[in-house]
């Protein structure tokens, strides 16, 4: 019965497909996310996949569906620099700058597709996104902004851990903030790309927000919340895949994925919010080790694995 | 936004008179901070004015005066984060953006997130974070390096414990541990003492005197004057512009207070105290 919900849609082709990319898309953004929601970027997140509509319009209208991804890039780069020195030099404000972005893009975006003959079906397919027909290219696109931006968040892991907790001592260490705001907003931006196809501009914040906001309800440990907002955007994707599926096609429901997808979220998320309290253990007094202190990752230090590497086991 | 204002301003290259007039700095004796009749802005308003004095190697400075004062922005201008627009401020003989390797600083506690999912032992790794280097993770010296520092400040069963967990006191010292583990020639604190208890404030002050054994200069600002007369050899009054500095006592007088302070000072009868309200 479960085998034949959750895994029997996937041995059509086009199924297939669909479930590898949100299964990339899924822990691409709850691994991403974990730095939106302590950043509080959620708001940022959503203008992007906003300020990306643009793009995504004249990408199509240049050379159709293989435009769309770097044409929603270089709106999404455009709009991410603009902000970044907006919110650094303006005297606007954060959030009166995102506004005026996220506005002016998607009015652009609006005006340029109502230029079309097929308004409103164009609209929608780019608010919404259409997962199942996802190709092998776009696949592959979705993998290596998944690695590129997997290796850029571990390679500045603790400086942005030091930036998101205390901003005005990363400055004093000498630290650029600004840049490392850049760079972390061009990573959410690079996500929010590759989420506009199929999960469409508007729902692809919820994929960034949501499995990682669920997260943080069941642990006070970045590295334990940072898997869980994995493991919630890859259940997500897959279950809400298999579920639109379902009664799609057994049910005569026809239910649009990627919305089904960001449900099957959301119910995680309403999960957590009534288990979080029950689960998550208080941090327990004296569970580490005294004479040293955790890792960046919060992993205690004596891990077996790193005695032989450090070269120093003498206890 | 104001903060973001001003980094981007110091990126943008505010940095003050590179390379003019240097003073040997390593000899140990020469002056760790010079004020050179310095007035520091944000933006285009004046926040403190003229400000004009040294910080001698190995002493314990207070800066003293009412909120607003400008005692925290002058905390920022040693650190290069707020531009000097007249006059200069040196550190270690150098620009303060310059200095800043040798430079530690201590934010006041209550500014960070208490829900930040982040331990008390993270929190002091920061501190290593420049040695380390980018990319590569914490290695067995600096986990050490910050459990001693975690242990000078009496917290040294805490390193798993969630920094939120902690009280206000607690988390002021494990930000001074987490200073403690950069090794700096010269340690700026901003209003340590704010609502910390009294044995946070012991702990703080013992490790502090720990930090000072070793050749450490300290900037503190503060608005506790008896905390001024114990522990600091010199203070800085200032409130818009400076007031006075000098040696605690001979800075401190009952008319100097009150012009920094204004109404807000009261005169104690008999002794000729002066009691500030901050």
């Amino acid at each position: 019965m479960l085998s034949r919900l959750l895994l029997d849609p996937f041995a059509l082709p086009f199924m297939r497909r669909a479930l590898v990319e949100v299964l990339l898309l899924g822990a691409l953004a709850g691994g991403v996310g974990v730095f939106v929601v302590l950043r509080r970027l959620a708001f940022l997140a959503d203008a992007l996949s906003h300020a990306v509509f643009p793009g995504v319009v004249i990408g199509y209208l240049v050379s159709g569906q293989s435009g769309i991804v770097p044409g929603a890039l270089v709106f999404a780069v455009l709009a991410v620099v603009l902000f970044t020195v907006a919110a650094a030099r303006a005297r606007v404000g954060q959030d009166a700058a995102l506004a005026i972005l996220l506005t002016s893009f998607f009015g652009l975006g609006v005006v340029l597709v109502s230029r079309q003959r097929s308004y409103t079906a164009d609209l929608t397919t780019f608010l919404f996104g259409r997962v199942l027909t996802v190709d092998s290219t776009q696949i592959t696109q979705t993998a290596v902004v998944a690695v590129v931006v997997g290796l850029v968040l571990y390679a500045l892991r603790k400086e942005l851990l030091l930036r998101t907790f205390d901003q005005q001592t990363a400055r004093a260490m000498g630290y650029r903030v600004v840049l490392l705001d850049l760079v972390l907003n061009l990573m959410i931006a690079l996500v929010v790309v590759a989420a506009v196809k199929a999960v469409g501009t508007i729902l692809s914040i919820a994929l960034l927000v949501v499995p990682a906001a669920a997260a943080r309800l069941l642990s006070d440990r970045l590295l334990v919340v940072t898997g869980l907002a994995v493991l919630f955007g890859v259940l997500g994707g897959w279950l809400g895949l298999a579920a639109s599926y379902e009664a799609s096609i057994n049910h005569g429901v026809r239910l649009a994925s990627g919305a089904t997808i960001v449900l099957a979220l959301v119910v995680f998320y309403l999960l957590a919010l009534g288990v979080g309290p029950l689960v998550r253990r208080r941090w327990r007094r004296g569970a580490r080790l005294p004479d040293e202190v955790a890792d960046v990752d919060g992993l205690p230090a004596d891990r077996p694995a790193r005695q032989a590497h450090v070269g120093g086991g003498v206890r | 936004m104001k903060q973001q204002v001003v980094g981007s301003q110091v990126d943008g290259g505010a940095d003050v008179d590179a390379g003019t007039a240097p003073v040997d700095a390593d000899d140990g004796l020469s002056p760790v901070v010079v004020f050179d009749r310095a007035s520091v802005a944000y933006g285009r308003v004046p926040v403190l004015e003229d400000v004009d004095g040294v910080v001698g190697a190995g002493h314990m400075v207070a800066l003293i005066g009412p909120n607003g004062g400008g005692k925290s922005t002058l905390i920022k201008a040693i650190l290069g984060l707020v531009p000097v627009v007249r006059g200069r401020i040196q550190v270690l003989g150098r620009t303060p953006v310059r200095a800043r390797q040798d430079v530690a600083y201590v934010p006041q506690a209550d500014t960070l997130d208490p829900d930040f999912p982040v331990s008390v032992g993270q929190v002091v790794l920061m501190g290593r974070y420049r040695q380390i280097g980018w990319v590569r993770r914490p290695r067995r010296p600096d986990r050490l390096i910050a459990a001693e520092a975690l242990a000078a400040v009496g917290l040294a069963h805490r390193g798993g414990d969630r920094f939120g967990t902690l009280s206000g006191g607690q988390r002021q010292r494990v930000l001074l541990a987490r200073a403690m583990t950069q090794r700096p020639r010269l340690l700026l604190l901003d209003e340590p003492f704010n609502g910390v208890d009294t044995l946070s404030q012991q702990a703080l002050l013992s490790a502090i005197d720990g930090l000072r054994a070793a050749g450490t200069t300290v900037v503190i600002s503060t608005h506790d004057l008896s905390l001024a007369h114990l522990a600091c050899d010199d203070v800085c009054l200032v409130n818009r512009h400076q007031f006075g500095f000098g040696p605690t006592a001979a800075t401190l007088t009952p008319e100097r207070l009150r012009a920094a302070y204004g109404s807000a000072a009261l005169e104690l009868r008999g002794e000729g105290v002066i009691v500030a309200q901050p």
